[in-house]
């Protein structure tokens, strides 16, 4: 039963198409271009430079630091966020709390995502501020003083100080879209395997949770893109201080481009990024559907 | 196993889950009454003991932090959000309900197309979304914010749409078909309607993305008048002199709004998710 | 409910289809991005931005747009109030303000100064940070109507104009604060101990370890934002190495960093940090400040425009100010007072440039400045601005500036920007040990090598 080829159904597309390639797409392709040149903001003059940018990148002394801060910020945020989360779900969804307790515990987890994150940010400054901050004095109280930290000014902390805060923020977050997947799950499947006499770890692991598994993928995409582009945490606490030590990709970016007008530099950084989250996320696609059979 | 064993366990659990459950609130809102302790002193006591009770409660300091502008942030922030939402949401519906209703040809490749944009983060596209944004004079205006905002948020809502849409039964239209309604009738007599749901979470989820977002407003905008809330909370703190219990102040003022609208519409935000998402 | 969503849907859909006719109008253009984006500004511009009114203003009114970084009160309520004055008298001339803290002016002045959203008037540090707008012909030379106009010229105190002066005699800045960096000291605890104000670096190291043995924490310092270790490093640097290789090196097509002398200044700096607070780069400077206020540290590294936060914070404290100590047989030159001016300067592509040099006479004129110094605590250029004071922390502070015979600009904004990132990340690193100078000043040799192909 073929139609005319009638365009209205285009229109409905096209407006979101149009917006998403102008503005996300275009500025990805141009971006890979400004890479190869030397630019500022406030002159005009492009300069042609090959991949010097590139090799500045890559040999710059903060490099390494980066792109290991942005790997740690990735797989604990995998493993608390993402994992740690989805258990803390799977809690929630157990049959063992009132429903109200568990909704009321649940909304308080999701609360601080809800909060911006330089409202977060500037609240950790407050939280592991040496002298007045909650975390020593709140050692010193209990009689732990010789555990008291300067926590964002100490060079092997500082990254973990961020971490730690985006776990606080971030946890709830992943819980919530994992409850919501899991109420997705049919009951049917779950009396099943009750039927069967499967306990409570066996029906998680064997039926829940391959039944969320999409979503599972969905969050965990959300967190590996997250941990690349990272920049508001940092910025908002130590700039990449002290020394270079919390320096991440996307502060780098911003750095160049707004601070040492050196555009090129940023673009180039952008593309690492562009390459790193673009890998990662079809890297997980297969995964997945390779265990899909 | 005895039935009384098998209680006793279960009871037992049952204790160590609800104090598992409760020691992570206290995690969470324990920092929180600390800032809201602190927001009550004076700079020079919380620098003395910040755990200390106040001498005197300072709730002045929240009508300091209101006058420092935060009335203008605010109103704002309510622009660019409910300009950027109405947007988001009106493009990606239409390109869900376009995707999802007429089997054209390449929309498979559309969708991935359109997905495709959300694994590409706004760092990449910052240097030249600024140099256009310039050159065609719209940096330092509100829609330098909704234009991007607009753009990188259309991909996950249309993706949350279209799985919902895919769920609403075809009867429903050919009924209308049948009727002779246009195909615009239909999406916006049938389909929106019934997907009220989804839209609010769809519109929960944004407002959060786009009431908090700080890269794109931190340099694209430059006129303290169209500043957003997180652009104007980082201006609480000063070089030579911040004052503390102020920003903490602000700090709190500014995130009570979200937090209240979500508590007030947690139970349809979580329902809209429930049958939006993917099913399993 | 259902009314609202209806209202913004149909809201939305006009724009998206305005959006979308534009867009394909405009499609066939060669540069695709541009166009879309241009499109929307159709589209969500007419909802969303309010047009900015510049050439449609009826021709009598100018609008001169003005970008300080002084957003905190009682120097923004100061500045807003005699922009005001100034508009009552000169009913032809409007003010359109912004301002920004330091780090975010920092990042914007640059974004907008070579655009069309350019301010007429705008703050600038002296130094590198001015001239590489210089460079790009960005800012108006100011030094025809100085000399048009002698009087004015005269009335403005010349060690300072000279920090706005190009090494080719262009005049590209008017000053607006005076500024300098000074140890500060509570008196009673000094008095306490039976200590007295440090006048070389041995006598200096005597002083704290006094305090030290007292049980104190002798300086409050806080590097987290990374400026204050800067400054430390700024008056070491004067003091370790000569002028001339200084000005050499600060020149980021000709900066090395080779004398041994910036490695013996880290040497020095390295010798003050175990007398500071616990947590230097952990907290920020201000913060830091409040130990010092709040007696629980004995002397403070600040800048004098700082007086009035002290006064505010602690209007009790018993303070005094000392020179940065001399270190003896150091080939650098002790006489420099770490500092600098900080002011205001014009756009060369503005469209009022008279209009704005006749606003800065006044502005930063004594009248004005005098008024400024009563009830901010702050110094302008001009002569005489000092005459009614009767605050004496604040004479002294005036003193200071008046009888130095030579400025040497803030560190931080004389370095070419990644010159300065690396300086600044290695001076933290210093602060908490784990770096040795040698290794510090390695890593800067490299960057600033680097910053000579890119300044070119």
């Amino acid at each position: 039963m073929k139609k005319r080829t009638n365009l209205t159904p285009y229109l409905y597309i096209i407006p979101g198409l149009v917006m998403v390639l102008g503005l996300v797409y275009i500025p990805v392709i141009v971006n890979l271009i400004y890479s190869f040149f030397r630019l500022s903001s406030y002159s005009s003059s492009m300069k042609f430079v090959a991949f010097d940018n590139y090799r500045r990148l890559f040999t710059s002394d903060t490099f390494p630091i980066m792109i290991r801060n942005n790997i740690y910020y990735c797989v604990i945020s995998l493993i608390v966020q993402v994992g740690f989360g989805t258990f803390l779900a799977l809690l929630l969804e157990s049959k063992l709390a009132g429903e109200r307790f568990k909704t009321i515990c649940r909304n308080i987890y999701f609360i601080p995502s809800l909060v911006s994150l330089t409202a977060v940010g500037l609240m950790f400054n407050f939280i592991y501020n040496p002298q007045l901050g909650m975390l020593n004095t709140l050692l010193k109280n209990i009689g732990m003083a010789n555990l008291q930290q300067t926590w964002l000014g100490d060079k092997n902390l500082a990254i973990f100080c961020i971490i730690a805060m985006s776990q606080w923020q971030f946890t709830g977050y992943i819980t919530l879209l994992m409850v919501v997947a899991f109420q997705n799950v049919s009951t049917d499947y779950v009396e099943a395997a009750i039927i069967d006499g499967a306990g409570p770890v066996k029906r998680a692991l064997s039926i829940i949770l391959p039944l969320a598994k999409e979503q599972l993928l969905v969050c965990t995409i959300i967190t590996v893109i997250g941990a690349f582009k990272l920049f508001t945490e940092v910025y908002s606490t130590t700039v990449g201080g002290p020394g270079n030590s919390s320096q991440v990709l996307g502060l780098f970016l911003y750095q160049n481009a707004f601070l040492h007008d050196d555009m090129g530099m940023a673009a180039a950084t952008g593309v690492l990024i562009f390459v790193i989250t673009v890998t990662a996320s079809i890297f997980q696609l297969k995964i997945s559907r390779s265990g899909e059979v | 196993m005895s039935t009384e064993k098998y209680i006793l366990r279960a009871r037992i659990l049952k204790v160590l889950l609800h104090m598992f459950l409760l020691l992570l609130v206290a995690i969470i809102l324990f920092p929180v009454c600390w800032l809201v302790l602190n927001s009550l002193k004076t700079n020079q006591e919380m620098f003395l003991n910040s755990l200390a009770l106040p001498k005197k409660w300072m709730f002045e300091n929240y009508v300091t932090a209101w006058n420092k502008g935060l009335v203008s942030y605010f109103v704002n922030s309510i622009i660019v959000g409910a300009l950027s939402i109405g947007v988001i949401l009106a493009l990606s519906a239409m390109m869900a309900y376009g995707l999802t209703r007429f089997n054209l040809p390449g929309s498979g490749f559309l969708f991935i197309l359109v997905l495709g944009g959300m694994a590409l983060s706004e760092q990449v596209a910052l240097v030249p979304l600024y140099k256009i944004l310039q050159a065609v004079k719209l940096y330092n205006t509100r829609a330098a914010l909704v234009l991007p905002y607009v753009a990188f948020r259309i991909p996950f809502t249309m993706f949350l749409m279209r799985s919902y849409f895919i769920s609403i039964p075809k009867e429903l239209e050919e009924a209308a078909i049948v009727d002779g309604c246009k195909s615009w009738q239909r999406f916006t007599k049938i389909i929106l309607p019934i997907s009220k749901p989804v839209l609010a979470s769809c519109a929960i989820v944004n407002l959060n993305h786009v009431w908090n977002e700080f890269l794109f407003a931190n340099v694209f905008l430059e006129n303290k008048k169209l500043m957003t809330i997180p652009l104007g909370l980082m201006t609480f703190q000063g070089d030579l002199k911040s004052d503390y219990v102020v920003m903490l102040s602000g700090i709190l003022i500014c995130s009570l709004p979200m937090v209240i609208l979500f508590l007030c519409m947690s139970k349809q935000f979580v329902r809209g998710l429930t049958s939006g998402a993917v099913k399993g | 409910m259902k009314k609202n969503l209806k209202k913004t849907l149909s809201v939305g859909l006009a724009a998206v289809m305005a959006l979308s006719l534009a867009a394909c109008g405009g499609g066939s253009s060669d540069a695709p991005a541009t166009t879309t984006a241009a499109a929307g500004s159709e589209a969500a511009g007419g909802g969303a931005s309010e047009a900015k009114p510049e050439a449609a203003a009826s021709g009598d009114v100018k609008t001169i747009k003005l970008f300080h970084r002084f957003p905190d009160d009682p120097c923004n309520a100061f500045i807003e109030r005699k922009l005001a004055e100034y508009e009552a008298a000169h009913p032809d001339i409007k003010f359109e303000v912004t301002s920004a803290q330091n780090q975010p002016y920092k990042e914007k002045i640059k974004v907008v100064v070579g655009s069309d959203e350019c301010p007429d008037i705008f703050f600038s540090f002296c130094g590198e940070f001015s001239e590489r707008f210089i460079r790009e012909g960005l800012l108006m030379d100011l030094t025809p109507y100085l000399e048009a106009d002698p009087e004015w010229k005269a009335s403005l105190m010349e060690t300072q104009m000279n920090e706005y002066t190009t090494a080719d005699g262009m005049v590209y800045g008017i000053p607006f604060r005076l500024d300098a960096k000074e140890f500060f000291y509570n008196v009673d605890i000094f008095n306490e101990l039976g200590l007295e104000a440090p006048e070389t670096w041995d006598e200096f190291m005597a002083v704290l370890e006094a305090i030290k043995a007292s049980g104190m924490d002798p300086i409050a310092e806080g590097n987290q934002d990374k400026w204050p270790g800067a400054h430390y490093l700024g008056a070491l640097n004067e003091q370790c190495v000569p002028d001339d290789v200084r000005a050499k090196d600060y020149d980021p097509k000709t900066g090395e960093f080779t004398d041994p002398g910036y490695v013996e200044a880290f040497k020095y700096y390295q010798q003050l940090v175990p007398y500071m607070n616990m947590g230097v780069n952990g907290m920020t400077h201000d913060m830091a400040r409040l130990g010092f206020t709040q007696g629980q540290n004995a002397i403070l590294f600040a800048e004098l425009v700082e007086i009035t936060n002290i006064k505010q914070e602690n209007p009790d404290l018993n303070w005094g100010m000392f020179k940065f100590p001399v270190i003896p047989g150091a080939k650098g030159n002790p006489d420099l007072v770490s500092g600098a001016p900080e002011g205001f300067a014009v756009s060369s592509k503005t469209a009022y440039p008279d209009e704005c040099v006749e606003f800065l006479k006044w502005f930063l004129g004594a009248e004005t400045g005098a008024e400024q110094a009563a009830e901010v605590g702050w110094f302008n250029a001009s002569l005489g601005v000092d005459e009614g004071l009767t605050d004496p922390s604040l004479i002294s502070a005036y003193e200071v500036i008046a009888n130095a015979k030579k400025m040497d600009i803030w560190f931080d904004n004389a370095l070419y920007s990644t010159v300065c990132d690396e300086y600044l990340t290695q001076i933290s690193d210093i602060t908490n040990g784990d770096v040795t100078p040698e290794d510090a000043m390695a890593k800067i040799q490299k960057v600033a090598a680097e910053a000579q192909n890119l300044a070119q």
